[in-house]
């Protein structure tokens, strides 16, 4: 792939980048998140048209690359969230659209598990064709899917992040059979933030950043340092917002807190402080933020607000003034069929239900009070949410929460999907409401946005605490080294 | 001038069909019942007015559909009311026949009423069984409940030697609840207001009130359009979710003890059958999205209206069989569904026909440079 352009809008994601994978070599393609990467493969796969460049695969030429095209050029897109069909059976799968049929239409069901038998034997994958895969684990689903793609004769096989969801073991399975599927001349591309396993199974790498290319090679040649490095550039992190405040008495502490997600984490936050929490996929830091406000089960250590427990749902968390503002704000935070100030309100009405009666007038004044200091640009109360844009959305319901008085706010990417003018604007009101004495939890995994707001960065990784760093101590390259653990692939080295 | 007032007017016009289409659909079925009573050789007077508001479809039916209407906002659906009204309004009878007491009857119809939503209620919200299972289950149960127990239980309890529950007269109470209530009305300025009619206006009122102006509404509407987000703000969307089958259980017992004064017996093999169609129906009419979260409680009423006036179409019209009554309404449903969903595509196309014939002025404007 050569000189490939492309934007949404008025967003360049592409700036002309270059990319090629030789055969039978697995390539890893790095970048921060919003890097291009995803973009990139899209194209590949015929998903995406590219606004300019060329695509050449196994010597000819696609000027208009579609999926049936690239899947019949050889090119597999082994997506993160995975495509099999759970209610059919294994080798059902692998022959889905691709049926070996008697004359009539009728399905010649012993053929198809008998090759399917075949090819899990030649790759050495013990998988029962039989099964329905609705009942297989993660793992073994990962591994149809590559079947799959070797069934319809893929040469190039394109694996997006596909360890987040492995334990060990799988993933040295994974890569044995990667390992024996490029000795026989297959390329892969492989896509992952994790360090360690980058450096274990790639031949060579490319390194993405604000959608350029900023360094390609053997792996032989570089260092986890170097690459980590190369993804998150120099620091453009202006740091003017943030200014040290004095810390009141610890309100919110995490005594060895443990859940399927994360383990024996444990912190305290004084008044006024604002921590963030990071991780890569995986790594638990979203469901350590949703254990915090009763969204998500935990199974021993304590939370205690202002010294006592909290335990239970949403409600006592909420009654104990804790609030979160979810991720994904479309999936979790927008009534999209009620009014601005219906949602301004959900979370106050839920709190104070033992008085039923709703006074308008009272909610619209204090709903004005909280655009005027939030700066919401929104046209009328009664007007529907989602003519809001993204950000002045974001705000809303962090005055849904403010609304409720809460003293902990707990964010989980806040700026997500909101533009850079309204991402200050957030840091900014972040850290007034740290002044005001609001206890205050990030999760992101923009690097830049811990720099600016939080006195400390707590980084997790596997669903543990691997550093915590103060205000001082964060930068892009260590909390990007602790994130992706590359500081144990260098030590294991 | 004259265009901008024509168009600000067509404008309020148009806001209020998009909001309260279910008004103009209303008002567009009276005028249809008043010309084809006309038409018949009669007057359109307000006792026709009078008996649509009194009819069993209006008052029994749309006492149902409010609860109905609930369910629906929060995306989910009720298909036991009919049955539940048989085997209440039977509870309901069998009290009054035993006790001859007004205050134990209405309290035993609204208990058995909300009994019976309630079960819906913690099946779907709390078993989290899916509300269409759970309330298919419940409606063969509720009704073969009543049929058992019309034939079981002893004339002289259950009101009737043959197959239905009826009030036994004789007492003061009979006379006070079938005579003076159930069939009676409020005379007003000649204007005569059926009693049961003004029942279920109260809950209508009471309804749009409680969905509209507290915080139990708004949290009733979040849970339809996201429930996620709502639990996410604290609502506890199981217990808005087994409410809603609650109230409808409550409005049940309302529309039994309307049964029993208005009617004074019920059918089990033979009364309150698609009662819950039509009380969708009705509900579908008043505007009110299936998907949930959306609507407007008013749309209830007119809802009803416009399916009680369909039935009395049909009969003022001596050439055509009650029979073909569910036909017409079926029509009548699907066309004013098919008007709502198809209307805005049509509007699309009529705006960019207009927009094609408009740019000519621009089109001779352009020429010159495209010639230059």
């Amino acid at each position: 792939m050569t000189g490939i352009y492309k934007s949404f809008d008025e967003n360049q994601v592409l700036r002309g980048v270059d990319f090629s994978v030789e055969r039978g070599e697995v390539h890893a393609l790095l970048g921060e998140n919003g890097a291009g990467k995803s973009t990139l493969l899209n194209i590949l796969a015929g998903v995406l048209p590219a606004d300019g460049g060329r695509i050449v695969f196994d010597g000819k030429h696609y000027p208009h690359p579609s999926i049936p095209q690239m899947e019949k050029a050889g090119v597999a897109f082994v997506h993160q969230e995975l495509n099999v069909i759970n209610d059919l059976t294994v080798s059902e799968n692998i022959f889905f659209n691709h049926e070996l049929t008697y004359p009539l239409g009728f399905l010649r069901q012993r053929e198809m598990i008998k090759a399917s038998h075949a090819l899990f034997e030649r790759l050495g994958v013990d998988l029962d064709p039989t099964l329905k895969v609705a009942e297989l684990k993660t793992s073994q689903k990962q591994l149809l899917e590559i079947c799959r793609a070797l069934h319809a004769e893929a040469q190039l096989m394109i694996l997006d992040e596909p360890t987040t969801a492995l334990g060990n073991d799988e993933v040295d399975h994974l890569f044995a059979i990667v390992d024996k599927l490029r000795s026989e001349g297959n390329s892969f591309i492989f896509v992952s933030h994790k360090m360690p396993e980058v450096f274990t199974i790639s031949d060579s790498y490319t390194v993405f950043r604000n959608g350029e290319l900023i360094s390609s090679g053997p792996v032989a040649d570089t260092t986890p340092f170097a690459v980590t490095r190369d993804m998150v550039g120099e620091k453009y992190a202006d740091l003017d917002v943030y200014e040290p405040r004095p810390l009141g008495e610890p309100v919110l502490e995490l005594d060895r807190l443990s859940s399927t997600a994360f383990t024996d984490v444990s912190f305290t936050l004084r008044r006024g402080e604002i921590i963030a929490l990071t991780g890569l996929a995986g790594s638990g830091a979203s469901e350590l933020m949703q254990a915090i406000f009763g969204a998500f089960p935990i199974e021993s250590g304590e939370v205690r607000v202002e010294g006592r427990p909290v335990t239970g749902s949403i409600q006592r968390f909420m009654r104990r003034s804790v609030g979160m503002l979810p991720g994904n704000r479309k999936e979790n935070s927008v009534v999209p069929d009620a009014t601005v100030l219906e949602n301004c309100y959900l979370a106050e009405h839920s709190l104070s239900a033992h008085r039923q009666w709703i006074n308008k007038a009272k909610e619209t004044t204090k709903y004005e009070g909280h655009k005027q200091a939030l700066n919401i640009k929104a046209q009328d109360a009664h007007g529907a949410i989602t003519s809001l844009s993204g950000g002045n959305q974001q705000k809303l319901f962090l005055a849904r929460w403010l609304n409720t008085d809460a003293e902990i706010l707990l964010l989980d990417n806040p700026t997500q999907g909101v533009d850079v003018g309204a991402k200050e604007e957030i840091y900014g009101l972040i850290l007034k409401l740290a002044t005001a004495g609001k206890t205050i939890v990030i999760n992101t995994l923009e690097i830049p946005e811990i720099q600016k707001v939080s006195d400390r960065c707590i980084v997790l990784y596997a669903g543990a605490v691997v550093a915590t760093l103060e205000h001082n101590q964060i930068n892009e390259h260590d909390v990007m080294l602790y994130s992706t653990n590359a500081i144990n692939a260098v030590k294991g080295e | 001038m004259a265009d901008k007032k024509n168009r600000s007017v067509w404008g309020a016009v148009a806001s209020m069909w998009h909001n309260h289409s279910y008004i103009f659909v209303f008002l567009l079925i009276l005028v249809v019942y008043a010309v084809t009573i006309q038409m018949n050789g009669r007057t359109f007077t307000p006792g026709h007015v009078s008996s649509i508001l009194s009819s069993q479809n209006t008052v029994i039916v749309g006492t149902m559909a409010i609860g109905m209407a609930l369910v629906i906002i929060t995306g989910q659906i009720d298909l036991s009311i009919g049955s539940a009204l048989v085997l209440t309004t039977g509870v309901t009878v069998i009290v009054f026949n035993a006790t001859a007491n007004i205050f134990l009857t209405v309290g035993a119809a609204l208990a058995t009423g909300l009994l019976l939503g309630t079960i819906n209620g913690v099946l779907v919200a709390y078993a989290r069984i899916p509300p269409f299972i759970v309330t298919l289950g419940t409606m063969l149960i509720y009704r073969s409940l009543a049929l058992w127990a019309v034939r079981e239980i002893p004339p002289d309890v259950s009101g009737s030697s043959s197959s239905q529950f009826a009030m036994v007269p004789g007492s003061g109470a009979y006379d006070w609840l079938r005579m003076q209530f159930g069939t009676g009305s409020l005379v007003i300025a000649g204007f005569s207001i059926p009693f049961v009619s003004i029942l279920f206006a109260a809950c209508v009122v009471l309804f749009v009130f409680i969905a509209h102006n507290t915080k139990y509404g708004k949290a009733v509407f979040a849970v339809g359009s996201n429930a996620k987000a709502a639990r996410l703000s604290g609502v506890n969307t199981q217990r808005i979710q087994a409410s809603v089958f609650m109230v409808t259980g409550l409005l049940v017992g309302v529309a039994s003890i309307i049964q029993a004064s208005k009617v004074g017996n019920i059918t089990p093999a033979s009364s309150g059958r698609a009662y819950e169609m039509y009380a969708i129906a009705a509900v579908v009419l008043g505007g009110i999205a299936m998907a949930g979260g959306r609507g407007n409680m008013l749309g209830v009423l007119f809802g009803v209206l416009s399916y009680a006036t369909i039935d009395f179409i049909i009969v003022s019209i001596p050439a055509l069989s009650a029979d073909i009554q569910d036909t017409f309404q079926g029509l009548v449903l699907i066309l004013v569904i098919l008007v709502q969903t198809a209307g805005p595509a049509v509007r699309d196309r009529f705006q960019q026909w207009r927009r094609h014939l408009r740019p000519e002025p621009s089109v001779k404007e352009a020429e010159p440079v495209s010639a230059g």
